[in-house]
């Protein structure tokens, strides 16, 4: 891997490192069939405490817990990189910047695949006649959108959890703080999409969580080198 | 002696800003215009009229009651109301000497008071069962504002009154806290570029733990004022939603300094933390609510404190509020850093 790195463009790495994090997730597939279940599970514990099909209002809000919860769970399992072993090889291999953007763009397309899942998912067990097909669209839109948003925001504080050696509780506590304004700015695109207000003027609620995403992630990328630095 | 000379400025300026806050009275103001639900027969048109009670809040009507003017005023119009009599300083029973035809249904209430000045009372008359015709004029009655003759006060403003008090301690504690937090801010940078300075750890440590108390404490006041003013301990708004994930970000930060045993990871992890919690903070306060609707004043698109709010006899004691509660909190800062070293030093100690 050294010598593949030391020749490379900075993109080829980013990608190689990118394909390398689905590579290894896909070796051991309990990681993402346990996310599977995780996301149904809840799905269908919402359909149970809403009683069948729900509100407008509750629809909306468990819409984004569920989402929110299962992002903290996807950032629950340790990689194998986050062994002090691993990251003292690693460090004289790769740079800490292209390895934390994989690894937000690992996540991204992990939780952007399970939005869409959560989304088909709700609309089966708790109903869809809040919303006709294009608010639908409006609505996994913004789901996807708030999938980068905390994608990029969990990255860093799992990588900043797993290097102070103390796992996922700490993400947590760390985490639902700072994620509460994306999860404001999220429910208030969605209860207007689900009130019928015009994408359009709700819209500068996804440049939002879009500036957060791209802030988040330049951040993590300036000051991930600081956290592998021994 | 220069260390001493702030510190003693500090104490001094807050010892006067307290005094003052709670000891100046506050200006008059006028609370309700109501409908009694009785007519009353007046002396000067010769006919029966609708009787109404204007209610003030600290006026002195009793000092000089025949002196007190009442006075309606819409867009166009100005009209004089009859006052029958003053019952004692803050009520006076009016009689509504209106035509039955009026340009405007709503109307703004204005007295004349040799002691209490001019007094305003927006939209404290509505008619709605009058016969609205926009040419309804009369000539204007005599109208000359008055400034009154009170001493030194604070000025009465609807809704807030009394609690406009809280503007002393409220805001100046959430300046403070940005200067901590913002300290904390540079020593993190500062902590990056040179880990090996142990100094700049503790100096974010201390800043942001010293910070933390005076969000809470802003917290605390903005609830007794959001108690007041807007009936709730607690509204949905996003400056209020802003302060409080504020507060629980940084205290993640002294939860993640607690979870790292080895000192210089956890100098680092907790300023790399540091740093994103502070840009949360200049977002989620300073950026976000500009954006959105907000109850709050100085949010939701208006600036912060305009010549409207904040008369000159508050600028005399909000300005040095600030100071004085700037200068605590660097006090505070510096003890607890002190206190951090020397901790530090025995620990150190063979």
């Amino acid at each position: 891997m050294s010598e593949h790195m030391s020749r490379s463009s900075a993109w080829s790495r980013y990608r190689f490192l990118t394909a390398h994090a689905f590579r290894m997730e896909w070796r051991q597939k309990h990681g993402l069939a346990g996310l599977l279940l995780f996301a149904l599970a809840s799905v269908y514990a919402c359909y149970q405490v809403a009683g069948g099909r729900a509100s407008s209002e509750t629809w909306n809000a468990l819409a984004w817990v569920v989402l929110m919860f299962s992002a903290f769970n996807a950032v629950a399992k340790p990689w194998p990189e986050d062994s002090e072993a691993m990251r003292k090889y690693l460090k004289t291999a790769l740079r800490p910047g292209e390895w934390i953007l994989a690894r937000m763009t690992f996540y991204s397309a992990i939780l952007s695949a399970l939005s869409v899942l959560i989304f088909l998912s709700f609309t089966l067990f708790l109903g869809s006649e809040h919303f006709n097909p294009r608010q639908g669209l409006s609505f996994l839109l913004g789901l996807e959108c708030t999938a980068l948003a905390f994608a990029s925001l969990l990255s860093v504080l799992s990588a900043i959890s797993s290097r102070a050696g103390a796992g996922f509780g700490l993400t947590a506590v760390l985490g639902l703080p700072l994620i509460i304004p994306i999860v404001l700015i999220s429910t208030r695109y969605g209860t207007d999409i689900l009130k019928g207000i015009l994408w359009i003027d709700t819209a500068h609620h996804l440049l939002f969580l879009a500036a957060l995403t791209g802030g988040i992630g330049a951040l993590g990328f300036i000051l991930f080198p600081y956290l592998w630095r021994d | 002696m220069k260390n001493t000379l702030w510190k003693a400025l500090g104490i001094l300026l807050l010892a006067y800003v307290f005094a003052i806050t709670f000891l100046v009275p506050l200006g008059p103001g006028l609370l309700e215009f109501q409908n009694v639900d009785r007519v009353i027969s007046s002396a000067t048109e010769n006919r029966s009229v609708p009787e109404y009670q204007l209610i003030g809040y600290g006026t002195h009507w009793d000092e000089e009651p025949d002196a007190l003017q009442v006075f309606v005023k819409s867009k166009s119009q100005l009209a004089a109301l009859e006052v029958i009599r003053v019952d004692d300083a803050t009520h006076a029973t009016i009689g509504l000497t209106l035509p039955y035809s009026l340009p405007a249904k709503s109307w703004n209430v204005l007295i004349n008071h040799p002691v209490d000045g001019t007094l305003l009372l927006e939209n404290g008359l509505f008619l709605s069962d009058r016969f609205i015709d926009a040419q309804a004029t009369w000539p204007a009655p005599s109208f000359v504002e008055h400034p009154g003759n009170l001493g030194f006060h604070f000025p009465y403003q609807p809704r807030i009154i009394e609690t406009i008090r809280n503007l002393m301690l409220h805001v100046p504690l959430w300046f403070t806290m940005f200067l901590l937090m913002g300290i904390g801010f540079v020593s993190s940078i500062k902590l990056l570029s040179n880990p090996r300075n142990e100094l700049d750890d503790q100096r974010a440590e201390a800043s942001v733990q010293v910070g933390l108390w005076f969000g809470v404490l802003g917290l605390l006041t903005g609830s007794l004022w959001a108690r007041f003013t807007w009936g709730a301990w607690w509204v949905d708004d996003p400056q209020l939603n802003g302060a409080l994930v504020t507060v629980l970000v940084y205290s993640g930060y002294m939860v993640l300094r607690q979870a790292v045993e080895d000192e210089r990871l956890r100098s680092r992890l907790s300023a790399v933390y540091n740093l994103f919690a502070f840009v949360i903070l200049v977002i989620l306060l300073m950026v976000l609510p500009r954006f959105s609707e907000s109850l709050h004043p100085g949010k939701g698109g208006n600036p912060g404190f305009n010549t409207y709010d904040l008369n000159s006899a508050l600028r005399a004691v909000f300005y040095p509020a600030i100071v004085g509660w700037m200068l605590l909190g660097i006090w505070m800062y510096l003890v607890t850093l002190r206190m951090k070293r020397v901790n530090r030093q025995i620990e150190l100690l063979p």
